[in-house]
């Protein structure tokens, strides 16, 4: 049996006395890009954290490349999986092309500067995200969207082959949002990067994931192709909200509109 | 990248300037000239000359190599706690941390026998130490420690702690604890060679081990969870931090008392001058620091006719407004 690049099997967690996890199973193979959607609080940034090693895991098996991520330096860690979060250093002046190149940290040595390789990946990550003209502004001064594209850019940078994002579109434009994805959709093809998408885009979802992971009530409710778990039963039974599941004309992927109650 | 270098070295000869600016200040009247005389070891014979000579080295340079030594430390400390809890409004005085030092060195003063001189130091370390742990202790929770939490807990740590030194102070034997008011102030009177020499070592050491640990801190500021993710043993640069960060902030303690303000203003002044990024950012500090505090110190010695004020007044006349000005700033989100 070839190993999964990331799965979780049974994996239960809990805050305190409230269980989020109740038993989650979920492969992720090479290559692949894999959105993870469901309601809010449902276990989507725990799941992600308890993949990255943040948080200890209270029952169940996880394994990154076959091995539990506890196993793992942290350097060696951040060599094969980034993850893209929501919190960036704002109270301190710091610009967009330091912030990028903080990516980098473990490929360098713990007392050394940037090296050309290091700057290379930089400005890749900068251009590929459309940050180039904004590399010098601070954090503090460009807009959240911006901001979320620095995450990006960042986690890029840090060149893992395994990348986790959690809500990575919250808050950009539709125009930034497509961008988003055709970006993972180049990383894909051309570095072969697999990535863990949490979102709640549901029909953006369906355009470009290969494969949607409905989370409920702590529980994979329905894993597979868009079409096969975007239904409306599914969607009804993990939001609690009708909605109307056509496909959009232009490119035959399932489009998801709620309906007024 | 040329440009952080220049302001670095612009700080390095600001620093410079100010300590002969300090040399030439003071009661008695010495000359820019005599000054440089003195420096260069160019005494020339004759009473006043000869005079001027030993108040610039023996007394006024001492004085001012400390000031530059206190101020860089703070400041240093100050860069380390902010990076340390992701806030920029955090310093070893809001920790606690500075209040656990002042304890130990009275400590030292009142318990130790005899002359509890070179032990100083060592006992404010301890107690700076002890008090961040309490904090860290206090502030720790299963899921780790939140910044929020860690001020909180400083914050009380630190009051008990001042109710401490004041009990102490006031139920100290006459005599024990000579200038322990003044003292408590801040003050760089105090300055003689022997005791340039009982702090620079640790100074030395302290903002080297943080100079080591730049990147470290650069990472801190994501927060923990996203310096973890991004390969950072977060843990142990954290502690490496807090026991450095307390080290230079208890041996200055123990040397010139409680000079509040600097590791809360200096770094906030270098970090428009040359980013975030600490590999800079804790020499320029360190610089700027020196260069305040001297400065300070040479308004302290001239500003009040009938004698010097304590140069944590100066420091605090011009750091609380400071402080008010960047908590309006950051809208509080700070």
């Amino acid at each position: 049996m070839s190993a999964a690049l990331l799965s979780a099997r049974g994996v239960r967690f809990r805050y305190r006395e409230r269980e989020v996890l109740a038993g989650v199973d979920l492969e992720m193979e090479e290559g692949e890009l894999v959105v993870l959607l469901g309601p809010n609080g449902v276990g989507k940034s725990t799941l992600l954290k308890i993949f990255s090693g943040l948080l200890p895991l209270h029952s169940g098996e996880v394994s990154l490349l076959g091995r539990p991520p506890a196993s793992f330096g942290r350097r060696e860690m951040a060599r094969i999986l980034s993850v893209v979060g929501q919190d960036l250093p704002v109270d301190f002046p710091m610009s967009v092309e330091e912030y990028v190149a903080l990516g980098r940290f473990p490929h360098q040595g713990f007392f050394g500067g940037l090296a050309a390789e290091d700057r290379g990946q930089r400005e890749r990550a900068l251009e590929m995200t459309g940050l180039m003209e904004l590399r010098r502004c601070c954090l503090g001064e460009i807009s959240a969207g911006e901001r979320q594209r620095a995450a990006v850019a960042r986690a890029i940078c840090q060149g893992a082959k395994v990348m986790l994002m959690d809500e990575p579109t919250a808050f950009l434009d539709i125009y930034h949002r497509v961008a988003f994805y055709e970006i993972v959709t180049r990383l894909k093809a051309e570095c072969g990067i697999s990535a863990l998408v949490a979102s709640h885009d549901l029909s953006l979802c369906a355009e470009y994931g290969e494969r949607i992971v409905l989370l409920s009530a702590g529980r994979v409710m329905a894993s597979g192709r868009p079409e096969e778990v975007l239904t409306p039963e599914n969607v009804r039974m993990a939001y609690g909200v009708e909605v109307t599941c056509d496909r959009n004309p232009a490119t035959g992927a399932v489009r998801v509109t709620p309906t007024r109650r | 990248m040329r440009r952080a270098d220049s302001v670095i070295a612009a700080l390095g000869a600001a620093a410079l300037a100010a300590i002969v600016l300090s040399l030439a200040t003071g009661p008695a009247a010495v000359s820019l000239g005599q000054v440089l005389d003195a420096l260069a070891g160019r005494g020339a014979e004759g009473t006043p000359a000869e005079t001027a000579e030993r108040i610039v080295l023996s007394l006024r340079l001492p004085r001012a190599l400390l000031g530059c030594l206190v101020g860089g430390a703070l400041s240093s400390s100050g860069v380390a706690f902010q990076a340390l809890l992701r806030n920029p409004l955090a310093d070893p005085y809001i920790l606690g941390v500075s209040a656990g030092a002042a304890v130990g060195a009275l400590c030292a003063a009142l318990l130790l026998p005899g002359d509890a001189f070179l032990p100083l130091p060592f006992c404010a370390f301890l107690g700076a130490v002890l008090a961040a742990s309490a904090v860290f202790l206090l502030a720790r929770r299963r899921s780790g420690v939140s910044r929020e939490r860690l001020i909180l807990m400083g914050v009380i740590v630190g009051a008990f702690l001042n109710a401490l030194i004041m009990l102490m102070v006031a139920l100290a034997p006459p005599g024990r604890i000579p200038g322990a008011v003044y003292w408590l102030m801040g003050d760089l009177g105090l300055g003689t060679p022997r005791r340039v020499g009982l702090l620079l070592p640790y100074v030395a050491a302290g903002t080297a081990v943080l100079f080591l640990l730049s990147r470290g801190l650069d990472l801190m500021l994501l927060g923990d969870d996203a310096a973890f993710q991004a390969g950072l043993p977060v843990e142990k640069v954290k502690a490496a931090t807090y026991v450095t960060a307390s080290l230079l902030a208890g041996s200055v303690v123990a040397v010139s008392g409680l000079i509040g303000f600097v590791g809360l203003i200096v770094p906030h002044g270098a970090r428009v001058l040359i980013g975030s990024g600490h590999r800079r950012l804790v020499p320029a500090a360190f610089l700027l620091g020196g260069t305040f505090l001297i400065l300070a110190d040479i308004a302290a010695r001239t500003v009040s006719p009938s004698g010097e004020l304590p140069v944590g007044a100066v420091t605090a006349l011009s750091g609380a407004p400071f402080f008010l000005y960047l908590l309006r700033r950051n809208g509080g989100k700070a």
